[in-house]
């Protein structure tokens, strides 16, 4: 369960969060939807203790970023945006190094990793070079990344970025396998398809601070329009930095 | 503890097969050494034969016995079908023609050289023709005293003896300042590379803040890095030492009557020295590349900053150096070691003060990382 309570922060001239709350529930996809410069990443951030509130507090199951960032973090698998992969490592050797940074020992790391990597079908390119990798591979290495050691909370900032269809499809079915296992997932974007495909909750941003929470159905209802995309227009009073 | 294992671990894996940091290391520690020799191979040529300097002399019929003199010194007339052309130096002696009468008469006979005094090459060979000439003057000279009954000893009041104090080994030992600088400076260059590439360079590839999004303490996180860059340092020190042992057993020491040796003794205490060399320019590498964004900017900023080791280090070698040096960081194992393989004793007090005085440094950069990279500023480059 990841819980933000009014979290402000400033970033040089714009205040990039406003006043921020909301809970993403355990066995549920929660998506944060906003347009461009919503302060989605800096959330993101926020709650991964990179970032400095300068008001209120992120807390992963009940443990407050800020006051204990190792505990809270040992909770958390993130997709980055972008990827950060490291070029003249193989994606066993990657997904291994961060599973034993997030606190697996040795043993457990490399037995994980295997595991991951049959799960996501990575069996062909685990022991090549990252270098040269297309980006739906480079994808299926950062998010082995992220789920390697398990973690409760699954984090992604903005997934579908650069996918083809192929991997979309292949990423939609390991989040919501991911759900169904119990797991906190959740993710960035500004894709109103993948939001409305995969969501149980919608938490709408737009200029640091959050302008409507609920299901995709809810939020249609709310707003008396038959889509989300209308949904989503209404509510942020403009059509900028979206896409459809 | 396993963190920093695997973070050290994946350093040197990473490091391995980059190309460029291998490489960078690996040029510095084989080349260095070789070309050390080379240069002292040929200055040693030099200086134990010099060569036979070939000018242009005019009239040489005039004064045979001249001639002669200077031709037993290696100053000798240029072929007459200029076969020799390239060793011919611009130099040109004239011998007047009325120098024998001049001579016999016991006035002074005129000779006059004429060369470009203001080009570089040619000042030594002038300075040799002039030595020799004034050693014939007053050879002559001296004839004529005689002649006249005369104890030359009158006109030279002063007897100047000098004494060369230098031993054998100390004259190595300066040699050997040079040597022992290219050592000290393959810590700083071996892990440049390595430093830069996993700092700014793991920024620049966005993989930082997906380092700091997992559950390990900036500390644990400075740490690896100053270990792995070290351990990549050091790697290059004992490459060199191994290169030098090897290479500077070819140089014909013998020649300039002192030997040079690197000794397993000397290999070892080099090594201990330079852990904490290692340690700081580990530090100071990482410090100054996270400041900067990319790679490019952390490379132009380090060749900057590692001037100031090089320069302390140089000031040492040469023997400028005031007093003070012996006691910083750097410069003082420079000396400590310059006076080990003199065969003095290890000044303990000042290694040991420059030794602390190294780590001090070492610590307080890695304090300052630390500090920075929790800022988010320093990650996120706002």
């Amino acid at each position: 369960m990841i819980k933000v309570s009014h979290l402000s922060k400033r970033i040089g001239d714009v205040q990039a969060l406003n006043d921020l709350s909301f809970v993403a529930q355990n066995g549920q996809i929660t998506g944060l939807l906003g347009p461009n410069g919503a302060g989605k990443t800096t959330c993101l951030r926020t709650i991964f203790g990179l970032l400095k509130p300068d008001n209120g507090k992120a807390e992963i199951e009940g443990i407050d970023v800020a006051i204990d960032p190792i505990g809270a973090k040992q909770q958390l698998g993130l997709f980055p945006d972008p990827f950060g992969l490291y070029e003249r490592l193989t994606p066993r050797e990657y997904i291994r190094y961060f599973a034993e940074l997030s606190g697996l020992s040795s043993k457990d790391a490399k037995e994980a990793t295997s595991q991951v990597i049959a799960k996501l079908r990575l069996e062909d390119i685990s022991d090549r070079r990252c270098k040269g990798f297309s980006q739906g591979q480079r994808m299926k290495t950062a998010l082995a990344q992220a789920i390697v050691h398990s973690p409760s909370n699954i984090i992604l900032d903005e997934p579908t970025r650069g996918l083809d269809v192929m991997s979309t499809r292949l990423l939609r079915d390991i989040l919501i396998d991911l759900k169904n296992q119990g797991h906190c997932v959740l993710f960035s974007s500004h894709v109103m398809q993948e939001v409305a495909a995969l969501c149980d909750q919608v938490i709408v941003m737009a200029q640091g601070r959050v302008v409507a929470i609920g299901s995709p159905t809810e939020l249609c209802i709310q707003t008396g329009k038959d889509s989300l995309e209308e949904a989503f227009i209404q509510l942020i009073g403009t059509d900028e930095g979206i896409a459809a | 503890m396993n963190k920093i294992i695997a973070m050290v671990r994946k350093e040197l894996i990473d490091a391995a097969r980059d190309k460029r940091s291998v490489m960078a290391g690996l040029y510095y520690a084989i080349g260095t050494p070789l070309i050390m020799c080379g240069l002292f191979m040929v200055l040693i040529g030099q200086l134990t034969s010099p060569d036979d300097l070939k000018i242009t002399i005019k009239n040489p019929d005039k004064a045979p016995d001249l001639v002669r003199f200077l031709s037993n010194k290696g100053i000798t007339q240029g072929a007459a079908d200029g076969s020799d052309a390239k060793d011919l130096k611009a130099i040109e002696l004239i011998i007047s023609t009325d120098y024998a009468a001049q001579m016999n008469q016991g006035k002074s006979a005129e000779i006059t050289i004429v060369a470009d005094n203001s080009e570089e090459k040619l000042q030594n060979s002038i300075r040799r023709l002039e030595k020799q000439l004034q050693a014939y003057s007053a050879e002559m000279g001296s004839l004529r005293l005689i002649a006249r009954g005369i104890d030359p000893r009158v006109v030279q009041p002063l007897k100047v003896n000098v004494q060369d104090k230098a031993t054998t080994d100390s004259k190595g030992g300066m040699i050997l300042g040079i040597a022992i600088f290219t050592m000290i400076y393959s810590v700083f260059i071996s892990g440049m590379n390595l430093a830069i590439d996993t700092s700014a360079g793991e920024r620049e590839r966005n993989s930082l803040a997906l380092l700091l999004s997992h559950p390990l303490t900036t500390r644990q996180l400075v740490l690896s890095k100053i270990i792995a860059v070290s351990l990549f340092a050091l790697l290059g020190l004992v490459l060199i030492l191994l290169v030098s042992k090897i290479a500077y057993a070819f140089v014909p020491w013998q020649e300039l009557g002192f030997s040079v040796n690197i000794t397993t003794e000397f290999m070892l205490l080099m090594l201990v020295v330079g852990i904490p060399v290692a340690l700081m320019a580990a530090c100071l590498q990482l410090f100054v590349s996270f400041m900067a964004k990319t790679f490019k900017e952390a490379q132009s900023y380090l060749t900057m900053v590692l001037f100031v080791p090089l320069a302390l280090s140089m000031a040492a070698s040469y023997n400028i150096a005031p007093d003070m040096l012996q006691w910083l960081p750097v410069s003082g194992q420079q000396q400590a070691l310059m006076d080990f393989i003199k065969g003095k004793d290890l000044p303990m007090l000042q290694l040991l003060v420059s030794t602390l005085g190294t780590l001090a440094i070492a610590i307080l950069l890695a304090f300052g990382m630390e500090r920075s990279l929790r800022s988010e500023k320093v990650i996120f480059g706002l």
